[in-house]
């Protein structure tokens, strides 16, 4: 059964007001297209997660959407802290996001023990620190601290995370969801397969021979995805390896405009609720930039040696 | 540029200072920026052999332009591996692999606790900073971290605000009563001043050189608590002809390392 839809279709169906998300793209492959469609659907006290958030965590942030995010990190990168992100947490605007922190570590171990059906899973760091005397929406939850049953030592153990939706953004998929992904990986792995449901949005979709061709680049298959987006430049101004680089112009523009509260309105109506999709959103850049820095953004080729699973 | 006898700039220096932590065969976790300007001189001179990761899933990155994220496009290809945040996290951090992190914060403490979360009080914070990302596992659990710091009394502390990664906590075997892993833990703190090394004992940071054109006084005027001088103080070893040669040449023809002098470090 074919689980091809429009973002819009997919967003509108499968986020509801009040869910659980998993976003992916630890640097590499943040799912834009869909972040936008969930900011004009206007989804509601959102809870957020994935390690080393960035400019898309700091948007829905700024845009009001978000109730609470299981965090590690965010920032814009080279172009410094998060906006959005500081004005929520310092002066309550829009208004305060509830903030539960972990690390780049125990983040992604909770989302690998959802994804492994597992209640909880030890972690080794976190301890001696104000991490722990901070605990927000989850409270005691947070993290147990126990004398090991093997040996008797110190032990911190945090719990799973099973996200109501997981959207990620990958290289190519098929048509029933067979999701595959090169380069960094970040904890989108993880991320999807603790989720409940997955989106999947792709540069490409790809017949399912295509898939079995190199089968071990998938991800997530087929029975874990409720829906199937194709779109191209879909993780602008993010990257995705093979197809365009990261826009550290764009980067900057988004740094420049959300500098102020009016500015981060003004830059939300330009790219995203005067835009009704990815693809006039990719117009909207190639009239406003010109075709030659769109053009400069894309990849070369650079092609690896075929494999063969042949036997 | 530099008043400094061979025209290096502090940043350069500061890098060397860092490479100069990292040995032949040596497994590191770097950044962007010093970090990775420091291992970079180290397998090009003395550690040809060290291994560097980016947390994000890298192994051995060639990349072709710096990279200006630990994710960052360039990185991909042309890696030994090209995994996930729990294959380097997970499989080669917690699992004891790596030998030396390195880590920079807003603020630092004598301990090497560092602060990355929040400036003021957490609830109602000054500013908020973005949180630990990989710092407070790559703190606990490498074998040696290096932290770079400006050094002033606002960037150094007698204790931070907020305690995001672990130095020796409290000191005085703090870590090993927190059940973190027994030989890890902060090694130096190289600063725009000075390289002050932590005594593994009481946990605290104390002068072991001066970058040339600073004084003990200066630097113990800059530091907010009472540093102790380590015996063998001496003046901090300036680059040498061949790292200096290393950085212009091969790893930062274009210079951006003298972003630093901009942000502070003079």
């Amino acid at each position: 059964m074919t689980k091809v839809m429009t973002t819009k279709e997919a967003i509108s169906q499968f986020v509801n007001d009040n869910d659980f998300l998993f976003i992916g793209g630890y640097v590499c492959r943040p799912p834009f297209a869909a972040i936008h469609e969930i900011i004009r659907q206007g989804k509601k006290n959102l809870t957020i997660t994935r390690s080393n958030a960035a400019d898309d965590f700091d948007m829905l942030i700024g845009a009001g959407l978000v109730r609470r995010f299981i965090g590690t990190f965010l920032s814009l990168g080279v172009y410094g802290l998060g906006r959005c992100f500081r004005r929520s947490i310092e002066k309550g605007i829009p208004h305060k996001i509830e903030v539960e922190e972990y690390t780049n570590l125990s983040l992604p171990m909770m989302l690998m023990a959802g994804s492994f059906g597992m209640p909880f899973v030890p972690v080794r760091d976190m301890v001696g620190t104000d991490l722990m005397n901070i605990k927000s929406f989850m409270g005691e939850n947070k993290f147990k601290l126990i004398d090991s049953p093997f040996d008797g030592k110190p032990t911190l153990l945090v719990p799973a995370l099973n996200p109501d939706v997981a959207i990620i953004h990958v290289q190519q998929a098929d048509k029933f969801g067979n999701a595959q992904m090169w380069g960094i990986g970040g904890d989108c792995k993880v991320g999807a397969n603790a989720a409940k449901k997955v989106i999947v949005s792709c540069e490409r979709i790809v017949d399912r021979d295509v898939i079995g061709k190199d089968p071990s680049r998938t991800i997530v298959p087929s029975f874990k995805v409720v829906a199937v987006v194709e779109e191209p430049f879909g993780a602008h101004p993010g990257y995705t390896p093979g197809f365009y680089d990261t826009d550290f112009g764009f980067g900057y523009q988004y740094q420049q405009a959300s500098n102020t509260v009016e500015g981060f309105h003004a830059f939300l109506k330009e790219w995203v609720y005067d835009i009704p999709d990815r693809k006039a959103y990719t117009q909207h850049y190639i009239q406003k930039f010109g075709y030659g820095p769109f053009k400069k953004l894309e990849a070369a080729f650079d092609y690896s040696f075929p494999v063969s699973y042949a036997y | 540029m530099s008043a400094h006898p061979n025209g290096y700039i502090k940043p350069e220096l500061m890098a060397c200072c860092g490479a100069r932590e990292i040995k032949n065969h040596h497994v590191v976790i770097v950044g962007t920026g010093f970090p990775a300007m420091s291992a970079n001189i180290a397998k090009h001179t003395h550690a040809p052999d060290a291994i560097l990761m980016q947390e994000s899933g890298v192994v051995d990155a060639r990349p072709k332009r710096p990279a200006l994220s630990v994710g960052d496009p360039c990185l991909n290809p042309g890696a030994a591996m090209v995994g996930n945040l729990l294959d380097i996290m997970g499989m080669f951090l917690q699992a004891g692999w790596v030998d030396v992190g390195f880590l920079s914060g807003s603020q630092v403490d004598k301990f090497g606790n560092i602060n990355t979360t929040a400036i003021g009080d957490y609830e109602h914070p000054k500013t908020r900073l973005p949180g630990s990302g990989g710092a407070n596992p790559i703190g606990s659990l490498a074998k040696k971290t290096l932290i770079i710091a400006l050094h002033d009394k606002r960037r150094l502390a007698e204790r931070v605000d907020f305690i995001t990664t672990p130095g020796y906590i409290d000191g005085n075997g703090a870590r090993e009563r927190w059940g973190l892993p027994a030989n890890t833990g902060p090694e130096c703190i190289i600063t725009n001043k000075a390289i002050l090394r932590f005594d593994k004992t009481t946990g605290e940071a104390c002068l072991e050189s001066y970058h040339p054109g600073h004084s003990i006084d200066e630097i113990r005027e800059n530091t907010p608590w009472d540093l102790k001088i380590l015996e063998n103080v001496h003046e901090t070893e300036p680059p040498t002809e061949r790292e200096l040669e290393v950085i212009r040449k091969i790893l930062d023809p274009h210079r951006m390392i003298s972003i630093y002098e901009k942000r502070g470090y003079v």
